[in-house]
């Protein structure tokens, strides 16, 4: 680490004194050079931010991309205010790591609350994956993860409101008609193993469990309780049910979505999302 | 699809709308008709496809219509709630009272069509994914917001219900989720029939679309709300038989609606003369004059329903109407409240049709006068009720 966090904030502090000071005497050329100093002063003390975290984490997230997902990510416990200083990007990330599955924005913030102890509104979400989308164009594989959409197994757009990891397998990213049904059991099957995995579970955490149990049958408890074991082993003998069903028209549609560039691999079909668009442009006309 | 109406008559209803754009139907307008069926003036401003709203407007009785924001976030907020995670608790909920197979738990969002939300590509892939699925049972479970088409009147009306199940028997059920809460097995009745009708409205929207067949289509639809005082949804179902008679008859009606014309003078119109901005130039009083020539058919409850509840209230005051359908009901064939008192107080003589109504208000008057130690129920009243 170059400078400090407390010195690089002073330096931030001086720049921008030295920017507004410049501007107001009318030398662009000055305060140009000085904003040039003050955005990678800037970037550094992010970079010394994610330094200091990352001792905190098990892993950085670019390990845990190298490691491509094959154990989630173990999660930590919910006092810790670090993770409020995640970038919502990573948040989405850890949350969507834990699950394995496509989620809505809803589930991952509730998740990531959960277990991570940090929320964020979900109306962000939507223009995280604008963002992700525009990134990815401007430089493709640039990060070594992108926050995509999960696909509809049918057309291979955008499926409404669920997010996905561009890491992840294509089978795990196509939307079939079974397949919310068997995200849904496999993400309470995820959560309960992570709450095991903790020695004491958060209120938050075992609220969701209960959620999850609810309305799979055999899972809940009498009294309105549930035990994680008793949800793993309902929702795995209902999965058990649509599994093959599911996996059949899954496959069918990777080998479909294999054949697209990488972008709409990513990000959907242009051609029907070209269409939308301009049947919304001639509808607001 | 059923055939418009015959030339001269769309002619005629085209006459009586005049200059303005048809308004097109929805499930609350159509639900709405079938509410009230004995209501000539809406039904002629329906088949004519009349902006009530703006006729309403202009003949001074301005309706504050539409539903409330606050309601319509709720409705959202619970709907999105129950059909979160392939909508696992209407899941929940559909395999306790239609008894699901488990492996049916098949979800198509039909909100878009692969990004595409034009009316036309969703109600295409609605009827789709609707007939194949009604062939075989396999391929799907729950239809999300699918798109259906009803003619009404010779042009279509796009409805949406909020969700229809499919059994694995091959049967399908309209699922319509409320807001208002379940206390105790009790709801709203009057929210409860509102349901009921506009449900009725899908079922037999969907059971045009599988051919006509009403063996495809359950009569019992699935009504979803808020259980007691949490966020915990409850299920019941609805026989919805008894609407789908009355939405016939009214579809019926609209269809045959050159017998309604009949009744009324060739030259009778609802336009408002607009000027070239757009701006109704019409007197209102002549407006309302030609409003008055067709008869309408107030209740309380069309105050929920019709843009035009203010206008006919107000010209129905003092008719027994106005007081509710029920106590026009009991008090059947004395049109006005005068009338009513007037026999009470024995001051009408009664026509020999009245005289068994008359003699039940002479005792309810005087039970009345006794138990509350007065006399008989005064003038004041009379005055008000002529």
């Amino acid at each position: 680490m170059a400078e400090t966090i407390e010195a690089l904030e002073r330096r931030i502090d001086q720049l921008r004194t030295a920017v507004r000071e410049a501007a107001l005497a009318g030398d662009r050329a000055l305060a140009s050079a000085h904003r040039a100093g003050l955005r990678r002063a800037e970037q550094a003390w992010e970079d010394a931010l994610t330094a200091a975290v990352a001792p905190a984490r098990e892993t950085t997230a670019r390990e845990t991309t190298a490691r491509e997902t094959t154990a989630p990510e173990t999660p930590r416990g919910p006092a810790e205010p670090t993770g409020s200083l995640l970038p919502l990007r990573e948040k989405v990330y850890e949350a969507l790591s834990l699950l394995q599955v496509a989620a809505a924005p809803k589930l991952i913030a509730t998740v990531h609350e959960a277990f991570f102890g940090a929320t964020f509104p979900t109306s962000r979400v939507t223009s995280l994956k604008r963002d992700e989308e525009r990134s990815f164009r401007a430089a493709p594989f640039a990060r070594p993860y992108y926050i995509c959409a999960a696909l509809s197994a049918d057309y291979l757009a955008p499926s409404r409101g669920l997010l996905a990891v561009s890491t992840w397998p294509l089978e795990r990213r196509v939307i079939g008609s079974l397949s919310p049904r068997v995200d849904f059991l496999t993400a309470a099957i995820r959560v309960a193993e992570a709450i095991e995995r903790i020695p004491e579970p958060p209120h938050a955490a075992r609220r969701l469990l209960l959620r999850f149990a609810a309305s799979i049958p055999g899972a809940s408890l009498p009294g309105d309780s549930a035990h994680p074991a008793a949800v793993s082993a309902a929702a795995a003998a209902e999965l058990a049910v649509h599994r093959d069903a599911d996996d059949r028209v899954r496959a069918e549609a990777a080998a479909r979505l294999r054949l697209l560039p990488p972008p709409e691999q990513l990000f959907g079909t242009m051609s029907f999302r070209e269409i939308a668009r301009d049947t919304a442009g001639r509808a607001g006309e | 699809m059923s055939p418009g109406p015959r030339p001269p008559v769309q002619a005629r209803l085209d006459q009586l709308r005049g200059r303005a754009l048809p308004v097109n139907h929805n499930a609350r307008t159509i639900s709405a008709l079938a509410a009230n069926p004995g209501c000539a003036r809406r039904a002629l401003m329906d088949a004519a496809g009349v902006d009530k709203q703006q006729v309403a407007g202009h003949a001074g009785f301005p309706a504050p219509f539409g539903q409330s924001q606050f309601a319509i976030a709720r409705g959202n907020a619970f709907e999105a709630q129950v059909k979160e995670g392939g909508a696992a608790q209407l899941l929940t909920l559909l395999r306790e009272h239609l008894g699901l197979d488990v492996g049916q738990a098949h979800y198509h969002d039909l909100n878009d069509v692969g990004g595409s939300e034009s009316a036309q590509v969703r109600h295409h892939r609605t009827r789709n994914l609707l007939t194949s699925a009604s062939a075989d049972p396999s391929t799907g479970t729950m239809f999300d917001h699918p798109l259906l088409r009803l003619a009404v009147g010779g042009r279509h009306a796009y409805l949406e219900p909020d969700l229809i199940a499919l059994h694995h028997r091959g049967r399908f059920h309209v699922v319509e989720i409320k807001s208002f809460a379940i206390i105790d097995g009790q709801a709203d009745p009057a929210k409860v029939a509102a349901a009921a009708i506009q449900s009725a409205v899908y079922v037999h929207a969907l059971r045009e679309l599988l051919g006509g067949d009403p063996d495809r289509v359950h009569h019992e639809t699935v009504l979803v709300a808020p259980r007691d005082f949490s966020s915990q949804p409850a299920a019941a179902t609805v026989d919805v038989r008894k609407q789908l008679t009355v939405l016939h008859r009214q579809l019926e009606r609209i269809a045959s609606v050159e017998s309604l014309l009949d009744l009324y003078p060739a030259g009778l119109t609802f336009d408002l003369d607009p000027d070239p901005g757009g701006r109704p130039r019409r007197p209102p009083g002549e407006l309302a004059a030609a409003i008055g020539q067709v008869s309408a058919s107030y209740a309380p409850e069309c105050l929920s329903a019709c843009e035009l509840c203010f206008l006919c209230r107000d010209e129905a005051a003092g008719t027994t109407g106005a007081l509710g359908k029920s106590v026009r009901e009991d008090l059947g064939g004395v049109e006005r409240t005068g009338q009513v008192l007037g026999l009470a107080r024995g001051t009408l003589p009664p026509s020999p049709e009245r005289e068994e109504i008359a003699a039940q208000l002479t005792r309810g008057a005087r039970l009345r006068a006794e138990l509350l130690g007065t006399g008989l129920p005064g003038t004041e009243f009379l005055e008000t009720g002529v």
